[in-house]
């Protein structure tokens, strides 16, 4: 045990670098360190000491091991952290869950059991070790000491940061942010809701903008602007901008940001990565609520890799990226090899999938849709759909199917000017309830008679005719799977193949095994079709394919996954209802985000002032616009910020076209205000003016969710593995370590916000520190979801809690202390149960119950919408024209609606990116054994056809520009420019005409080069700042000009749709 | 009768690898025969394998004891990749042995070629004669080193051959040859080598060759199999199947 303590001094000496100018000075002084670390280690007898006895392999002890979470990627695998005297010396996989091994182990196998069972797990996941222990960790609260991001810092106290974030500050350039306490405007519940009240009354029109200025005249300075009170009061003006966020801190920072502070301003990072596919499949599976609304819409499906017969991947694969890798992979190869599943990978390069695969269809970028149009043209021409799952018309006629889906192919859809406009309404068919009443819902044709359709009835089945038209009442309709039969004829397969570059022969024969193994069939897509400003079009497009043959909710088809249980205890009443519930003095808050998303345009003040176009798209559909967060403040619409929350991401590295926001996040006139968390200074923290060490993933706690390419059902949680390394500070009269917890409790100790402090979450209950807040997650997950406790999970013995406390014994009483924690959850027997969850790292359904023979024990139930028409009920904020409600083929377009126009002569080749297995997008330049070892740096991809036609070899090094940035060069404020180079590869896998570069690479910051703190020089590391990160040249709009484009109805980012020129450099 | 999934009739690989292991340590050392089998048709060519074993063993810039070798091969668009995992061929007829002046490597009765670190003097004989190229000779690199820090998971103690090392300047095995020893040190507490736990593609399989009921032997029996650079007489105990 002494030598555990003195290794924790060693360490938080040694990780004390920003302070300690001795080892700022480079190589030198770092060699002569080590040997001294290690002639002290070797003054016991060249070993470490205690348990270690020689001879003995400790990698394989309970004791020795901690389960948590990985967050290298979105994917979030359950893994199992190996621990040797403090240091998490390996992480493999958790062998309790379905996400590492197949099958996985039996809930109940004894911990010792389990501890010698190590599970696969990724490279990326195992390198998490090297991301952890980066030697470019920051550890103490630095404050800008030069320009924003000129890197030239100095440390501060954690006390002082938050004083100044709160109070206001001053810096050496004479710039002088508000404070917090400024922007926190609105702190009154009462006055929140009344103002949201009339607000959007004014909106709507319900009210005057007199009478809310007269029935608020005291208040209207809490307001951005009083001839706006839509948008909100000033609170808004504080936005919260994640990357990579996900569940238990997003309902966290929700909590802090939304609920107490007041400001509707909260986003992640989702429209840069997938946004698109999520939207589509929320709107094709959402259900109709009535009164004209849905909701309730799936934003995953997925095959059921381990019993499908045939699987189709659109813009993603199997064992790189997608969601992911770890539990996929297996699942895939072991179905190809035993079962003799066939694959085919939609992408214009040969991905390690595609290598795999029976047929490769190196599509052109972007051109999703008219393959999977040209696929629909087929099976439909050929009768190879299944005809009698698309007739039914409701939840009744699916279950006296034997499904569990249901679709509106035979939906009528009105037809105005030769156009789909809407669903047809009962009203409008004449129809009535046998009393006179209104029907809610839409209307059949069986044989030509109207029939009235109620999608949700369960008890009298409706079926209706796939093809037919007509009018009633002077309405022309059609069936909502006619109007697809159209959209799939809008060309020949002859016309399709040239637009999507695949030949006909091989569309035929894909859709033709597709549509030949009855259920057992499905698509899989992700990112490359829908990073498009058609995005959505491409997707529904894709999604079509798997409702032609009806297999959702099928072994071997498509399913939404094995789902979770609710750790936000809001399903089961459990012991803490932390979402729902348990927030006194809860704020609230309202207004158009900045963003404009989940908002109509159409209904606010801006509109009423404006009118078509807006000045910048509104997002009815889609949240999280990340591209559009910072360009918005930029522009002051639909209004100016004051200050941003930059939480783990790096929207000027990570965003397409990203010179205009990194000018924005560099000008304290744009943001007066910017403050930061992040492990590493990245190329947009390093902009901060108060930049906090943030814990590492396996430093911390968190819930996320399970990838719905797992059928079992799961729920994970993150918990510290180690002694997180940011120092530690005091909040609420509590230790904890610096960490976006700490930041957001200690705001809220300094301005007083609601729900945080003594009694935070209501009687007894104290909101002080991270643990409260995870603890109590962890306990309704222990609990389940049943309301009587009789889902819980079992307690743990004595031996189990021994081995619970031995495992943590090297964790400083900050991070772990068995009483504070079993004050926590309150109850001896719910604590027990916790322990058991954490020593497992989760709770996972067992394998047995995944499959219940034909059907998958998770169905998705609900229906397909073929025409949808909560999307058709939208107008495009620029051109004032309805969204189309049909899979549609569409060209890039600009934010103005307009058809890009584009020189392809000059700029003859289409950009694309893709993400190898070794890297993220921005964060995994430090894993030294995979990205720097294995992949070493990254290149410029190009067929050999067209680098023999430009005398281009290996190694050469070029550039790459485009219409929107002729010079190919990052703009970095305050740093110079960096040239959008890199070295070619010249390969035969990948689409002539196209050329891609991976992510993870053309870093300038995150331990790339060389930062300033207290005036010492840390120096940069080379191996880090290869490579080529190719955003900046993807298209600015036309139209917004300091963004990039858009997909209007998914919010995707477009990072498929820019043509370049590759030049020598 | 009702439909059954067959994925719900899967044996857990690593459980029953992990039995075939148990299996051969209640035998005598002479009878074991350890191999590995690589299933090519599975293999994703994602180094789980090689970070798996880089993390275990804690090896430095420039040593890896299995790596995945990947080529493509074709024209566009007939074009497909061929990935080849290579750990040590562990051969019958190892040529790195004999050229050992010191005698600081052999095969032990298992049939694992190990290197004994304290006798080794570090003149890179064998590595000339691998014809796998699977030795590298660890020229006392860090990977963060030159950096801020050098960090806590590059100094942590391994456990090769079961004895407890902390790699440090002018120490074993810093100036020595490493390579794959078919984790010895993991068998012997009856785990498998950690590259095949981490695959995740379940390409990589190991047991006993000796023992026909072991999951290697099976699959051998049942698929076509062949081993790299088998004219070389080296009679290698990782076959690939393909």
């Amino acid at each position: 045990m002494a030598k555990k303590t003195e290794t924790n001094q060693n360490q938080i000496t040694r990780r004390d670098f920003l302070k300690t100018s001795a080892v700022v000075g480079g190589s030198l002084a770092i060699a002569s360190g080590v040997s001294a670390a290690f002639k002290k280690m070797a003054g016991l007898d060249g070993r470490m000491s205690g348990a270690l006895a020689a001879g003995e392999y400790p990698l394989n002890k309970a004791e020795n091991t901690i389960y948590s979470v990985c967050l290298q990627c979105h994917t979030g695998c359950t893994i199992k952290g190996k621990i040797l005297d403090g240091v998490l010396v390996k992480i493999d996989g958790n062998p309790y869950s379905p996400m590492n091994m197949l099958p996985h182990l039996s809930y109940d196998t004894p911990l010792a059991e389990a501890a010698r069972v190590d599970a696969k797990l990724c490279p990326k996941g195992q390198a998490g070790v090297q991301s952890l222990y980066d030697p470019y960790r920051i550890t103490k609260v630095l404050k800008r000491a030069g320009k924003r991001g000129e890197n030239k810092w100095e440390v501060i106290s954690f006390e002082q940061a938050i004083n100044e974030i709160v109070n206001g500050g001053t810096f050496a350039d004479g710039s002088k942010p508000p404070g917090l306490k400024e922007i926190w405007a609105v702190q009154d519940p009462d006055l929140m809701a009344a103002l949201k009240a009339d607000g959007m009354a004014v909106a709507s029109g319900d009210m005057t903008l007199d009478e809310f200025k007269a029935k608020h005249a005291d208040h209207l300075d809490l307001l951005i602007d009083p001839d706006h009170p839509d948008l909100g009061p000033r609170n808004n003006q504080f936005v919260f901008q994640a990357g990579r966020i996900e569940h238990g801190r997003k309902e966290f920072a929700k909590r802090w940001l939304k609920d107490a502070f007041g400001s509707v301003n909260w986003y992640e990072h989702t429209t840069i990565c997938e946004q698109s596919h999520h939207i589509a499949t929320i709107q094709v599976t959402n259900q109709y609520k009535g009164n004209g609304s849905w909701g309730g819409g799936k934003e995953h499906l997925k095959p059921d890799f381990a019993n499908a017969e045939m699987v189709i991947f659109f813009g993603t694969g199997a064992f790189e990226a997608n969601f992911g890798p770890t539990p996929m992979s297996e699942l895939v190869t072991w179905s190809m090899s035993y079962r003799n599943m066939k694959i085919a990978v939609v992408d214009p390069r040969l991905s390690k999938t595609a290598a795999k695969a029976k047929w490769w269809l190196p599509v052109k970028p972007g051109e999703d849709a008219a393959l999977a149009l040209a696929m629909g043209r087929w099976i439909i021409e050929n009768e190879r759909y299944d005809a009698a799952y698309l007739e039914n018309a409701n939840k009744a006629a699916a279950s006296a199917d034997n499904e569990t889906s249901w679709t509106g192919a035979t939906w009528l859809v009105e037809i105005k000017n030769g156009q789909p406009s809407r669903l047809l309404r009962p009203s409008t068919a004449g129809l009535t309830a046998d009393d006179g009443g209104e029907l809610d819902g839409f209307v059949v044709s069986q044989g030509g008679k109207l029939v009235f359709v109620d999608p949700n009835d369960a008890e009298n089945p409706v079926k209706g005719d796939l093809f037919a038209e007509g009018a009633v009442n002077g309405v022309r309709y059609k069936t909502a799977f006619q109007l697809y039969k159209e959209e799939t004829m809008a060309h020949t397969l002859e016309e399709w193949s040239e637009i999507c570059g695949i030949p006909v022969r091989k569309i035929e024969e894909v859709a033709s095994e597709f549509t030949s193994h009855g259920k057992r069939v499905g698509v899989d897509f992700y990112r490359g079709p829908v990073q498009h400003t058609n995005g959505y079009y491409n997707a529904t497009a894709i999604i079509m394919l798997n409702v032609l043959v009806g297999v959702a909710g099928w072994t071997g088809g498509i399913g939404a996954g094995g789902g979770h249980w609710h750790e936000d205890g809001s399903k089961a009443k459990g012991p803490f209802n932390i979402v729902k519930g348990m927030h006194p003095g809860k704020l609230g808050s309202y207004g158009v985000t900045l963003t404009r998303e989940k908002w109509h345009y159409e209904k606010s003040t801006l509109f009423q002032r404006d009118g078509y176009p807006a000045k910048r798209p509104w997002f009815p559909y889609t949240g999280n616009v990340y591209q559009e967060i910072i360009p918005s403040a930029a522009a002051g619409y639909p209004y100016p910020i004051k200050a941003l929350f930059l939480h783990k991401g790096t929207p000027g590295f990570s965003a397409p076209a990203g010179n205009p926001t990194l000018a924005a996040i560099a000008d304290p006139d744009v943001i007066p205000l910017v403050i930061a968390d992040d492990i590493v200074i990245g190329e947009t923290s390093m902009y901060a003016d108060y930049l906090f060490p943030d814990t590492a993933i396996w430093e911390r706690w968190g819930t996320p969710h399970i990838t719905p390419a797992v059928q079992a059902k799961t729920s994970k949680i993150r918990q510290p593995m180690i002694d997180p390394l940011p120092e530690k500070v005091t909040v609420f009269g509590e230790e904890q370590p610096v960490s976006m917890e700490a930041v957001m409790l200690a705001i809220a100790e300094k301005l007083g916000l609601p729900g945080y402090g003594v009694n935070g979450f209501g009687d007894a209950a104290d909101f002080k520190t991270r643990q409260d807040y995870f603890l109590r997650m962890a306990a309704n997950l222990a609990f389940g979801d049943k309301e009587d406790g009789s889902e819980a999970v079992p307690e743990a013995d004595d031996d189990e809690m021994r081995i619970f406390r031995e495992a943590r014994s090297h964790l400083s009483g900050v991070v772990f202390d068995e009483e504070r924690w079993k004050a926590v959850i309150g109850d001896e027997s719910l604590w027990r149960r916790v322990v058991y969850l954490l020593n497992r790292g989760g709770r996972f359904e067992d394998f047995s119950k995944v499959y219940k023979g034909e059907k998958l024990a998770h169905p998705y139930k609900g229906p397909f919408n073929i025409f949808v028409d909560n999307v058709a009920a939208g107008i495009h904020s620029l051109t004032g024209e309805h969204f189309y409600g049909l899979p549609t083929h569409e060209p890039v377009k600009d934010a103005g609606g307009q058809e890009l126009a584009q020189d392809e002569k000059k700029y003859p080749f289409r950009l694309f990116t893709f993400k190898h297995i070794y890297g993220g997008q921005s964060r995994t330049v430090g894993n030294y054994w995979s990205q720097l070892g294995v992949a070493k740096e990254n290149y410029v991809l190009m067929n050999k056809a067209d680098a023999d036609r430009l005398g281009l070899e290996d190694g050469d090094l070029v550039k790459l520009v485009s219409a929107s940035n002729p010079k190919g060069v990052w703009d970095i404020p305050n740093r110079g420019k960096k040239t959008v180079a890199g070295k070619i590869k010249v390969i035969q896998g990948i689409r002539p005409g196209t050329v891609a570069a991976s992510w993870s690479f053309g870093h300038w910051a995150y331990g790339a080069s060389d930062v300033v703190i207290d005036g010492d020089v840390v120096k940069g590391d080379a191996r880090r700042a290869t490579g080529i990160c190719p955003n900046v040249v993807m298209y600015e709009d036309p139209v917004l000009k300091n963004a990039t484009l858009t997909d209007p109805i998914g919010g995707s980012a477009s990072f498929y749709d820019t043509l370049v020129d590759v030049v020598r450099a | 009768m009702p439909y059954v999934p067959a994925v719900m009739e899967m044996e857990n690989a690593i459980i029953r690898m992990m039995d075939d292991v148990q299996r051969a340590l209640q035998k005598p050392p002479s009878e074991r025969r350890w191999g590995m089998v690589i299933d090519l048709t599975k293999c994703v060519a994602c180094d789980a394998c090689t970070v798996s074993c880089k993390a275990e063993k804690k090896t430095p810039p420039g040593v890896n004891y299995t790596v995945v070798i990947k080529e493509e091969v074709g024209t566009y668009p007939n074009v497909r990749a061929v990935f080849l995992p290579r750990p040590c061929m562990q051969c019958e007829n190892p040529p790195c042995v004999d050229v050992c002046p010191v005698g600081a490597t052999w095969k032990n009765e298992e049939g694992i070629v190990v290197i004994d670190y304290d006798v080794c003097i570090g003149c890179r004989y064998c590595v000339t004669a691998c014809p796998y190229g699977a030795r590298n000779f660890d020229f006392g690199e860090w990977y963060t080193e030159n950096t801020p820090m050098l960090e806590p998971y590059e100094t942590a103690p391994t456990f090769e051959y079961g004895e407890e090392r902390v790699r440090s300047e002018g120490v074993s095995p810093i100036g020595n040859v490493r390579k794959c020893n078919f984790c010895i040190e993991r068998l012997r507490e009856g785990l498998l080598p950690a590259c095949i736990n981490d695959c995740i593609g379940r390409a990589r399989y190991f047991g006993d060759l000796n023992d026909p009921d072991s999951l290697v032997s099976e699959m051998l029996r049942e698929r076509y199999s062949f081993r790299l650079k088998e004219d070389l007489g080296t009679n290698p105990k990782v076959f690939y199947l393909s």
